[in-house]
């Protein structure tokens, strides 16, 4: 694929060593701690800014998640990281790789599970992992592919036809297409959608042994108890803005640590953030009856930064 | 681009494959040019002859051109078209290693396996039927060069068209008038004049031209060039469009 000029690679990789692998062009820098870079990323569809000026870092080993609403922008930033979109402004930076300036090298480092299920239908499960490693280069691909078909337990159906299959094999099997050439970034935009609460926790069970295995996983959810249940950091994004990151943790502890609910006297559903158990408790006395006193979750903290919810 | 076209081809193969399994297929494939061999190869053919030829040996070259384009245009276009906006199955190209060249070169050659596949099918119905038809290397380096230019064109449609209905749009304004006025069923040279000179800018018109001439005299030269002209410009044009996609 062409490429631009000599001055924009300089910028692309300014600080860094640059050197040619096998043809393949510029390598990363495996010794920066920092995997993944967005820098004020952008993204205008028409009047619509679905992605405004969005900026983070991802460390190698992290599982970063970027929760929001629909429409929030989460798939659009996915795609302009993973090369699928070409940013209307900033640029992001893979392993030290300009996403733009250098597609194919980020393309043998990234895997993507996608939110739309895009296997081939009309193909079987074997036939799908065997035509994506061919383009992406697998090493010992048939031995390969039985292994992930293994570990995703569909080699039993390795021979039926992926439109046979539920979506939860469905899902699975794109988690293992994603990872059978083994990418350093596995990119998962709501990996769990649509999936009953048993294989949702299997789905999870997958991803957590992917970051032990070292991989730095990015994934996008609507769901606060996926984001919660595996991510280090979060990035919360609302109308295309990225509008808190940090721990889940943290985030909860910003907004107050607890949460007092009740019906108030107009009958509606009310909440009240506490910084302490004792405050919590201490509200609650005050309120006659229906209180119920929890800890905040990372809904809580969308309500309080935007005074929308998520779902 | 090396290797990278390669699997592309194949996955595309193993969908033609398993769609070509498919009862009624082949016949839906066959079904419109053994109408147009019927009605008028048959029903005409004995009254009527184009110069020295009886009219059976000269539609049958043009029903080859006229199923070669629409095998390799439909199926490209079609699929890309699929691939890109309702199956999003085109993301797994555009996030493969590999370059615009080679996912171009890909479908295109899928496009032209397709094209020579219904190709080879009416030959085959030619040669048993129609006893002046006798296709040498200079016909089938225009029914390759045909297959080649519509499937680059294919491409171009699969990529610009926002819906799977512009699909037909482009179809039902560029293809089927190609189909009935470059010489398919008649020669160019009965359309008046004032109207001759937009005929020969179509592609077909010369691969119809090409592809009845035994030996390439000026004409067939002049015509064997703008097809190739035609197909470098589609398959450039293509290879850029791929190029440049963005969601």
């Amino acid at each position: 694929m062409k490429r631009k000029g000599g001055i924009s690679k300089v910028r692309a990789v300014e600080g860094m060593k640059v050197e040619n692998r096998q043809g393949m062009g510029a390598a990363g820098n495996p010794l920066s701690p920092t995997m993944i870079e967005a820098d004020g990323l952008t993204k205008v569809y028409g009047s619509i800014r679905a992605v405004d000026q969005v900026s983070f870092q991802i460390r190698r080993g992290e599982v970063f998640g970027l929760l929001g609403p629909n429409g929030a922008g989460k798939t659009t930033t996915i795609k302009m990281l993973t090369a699928l979109s070409v940013p209307d402004g900033g640029h992001s930076r893979i392993d030290g790789l300009d996403v733009v300036l250098y597609p194919r090298e980020i393309k043998l480092r990234i895997g993507v599970v996608p939110q739309e299920n895009n296997l081939d239908r009309e193909l079987t499960a074997w036939e799908n992992l065997l035509i994506y490693g061919w383009l992406h280069r697998v090493e010992g691909l048939r031995e390969k592919i039985e292994e992930m078909l293994r570990a995703v337990e569909l080699w039993e159906r390795k021979d039926s036809l992926v439109g046979e299959f539920s979506a939860g094999m469905q899902r699975r099997l794109l988690l293992a297409r994603a990872l059978l050439p083994q990418p350093q970034v596995l990119f998962l935009d709501e990996p769990s959608i649509g999936l009953d609460p048993q294989i949702r926790r299997q789905m999870w069970d997958m991803i957590r042994k992917t970051k032990i295995e070292g991989r730095t996983v990015v994934l996008t959810t609507h769901y606060i108890e996926e984001a919660d249940a595996l991510c280090d950091r979060v990035g919360i994004l609302s109308r295309g803005r990225l509008i808190a990151l940090d721990t889940p943790k943290n985030l909860k502890a910003l907004v107050g640590g607890y949460v007092v609910e009740f019906i108030d006297s107009q009958g509606k559903m009310t909440q009240r953030l506490c910084r302490s158990p004792e405050e919590a408790h201490a509200l609650a006395r005050t309120i006659e009856n229906g209180v119920t006193i929890r800890k905040t979750n990372l809904e809580d903290v969308f309500i309080q930064y935007t005074g929308e919810r998520i779902e | 681009m090396r290797w990278g076209w390669i699997p592309i081809f194949v996955r595309e193969m193993m969908l033609f494959r398993r769609r070509l399994l498919r009862l009624g297929y082949i016949f839906s494939t066959m079904v419109g040019p053994i109408i147009y061999l019927v009605a008028f190869g048959w029903g005409l053919g004995g009254k009527v002859r184009i110069g020295s030829t009886d009219y059976l040996s000269f539609l049958l070259p043009g029903l080859i051109a006229m199923s070669s384009m629409n095998n390799s245009y439909t199926w490209v276009a079609s699929s890309l078209n699929l691939n890109r906006i309702y199956f999003k199955t085109f993301q797994i190209l555009i996030q493969a290693p590999i370059s615009s060249s080679s996912i171009m070169v890909g479908e295109v050659l899928a496009g032209m396996a397709k094209g020579l596949f219904a190709s080879a099918l009416l030959i085959l119905l030619g040669l048993l039927t129609a006893g002046e038809f006798s296709p040498g290397g200079g016909f089938m380096l225009i029914l390759l060069l045909n297959c080649f230019l519509f499937a680059s064109l294919g491409v171009i449609t699969g990529m610009r068209t926002k819906s799977h209905e512009d699909t037909a749009t482009y179809s039902n304004f560029f293809i089927m008038p190609m189909a009935f006025f470059s010489g398919t069923f008649f020669p160019v040279d009965e359309i008046p004049a004032y109207f001759k000179w937009i005929i020969y800018l179509l592609p077909l018109t010369h691969t119809n031209i090409a592809i009845r001439k035994d030996h390439f005299d000026g004409e067939g030269w002049i015509s064997l060039l703008v097809l190739g002209g035609y197909g470098i410009a589609f398959f450039i044009y293509g290879s850029r469009l791929i190029r440049k996609y963005s969601e």
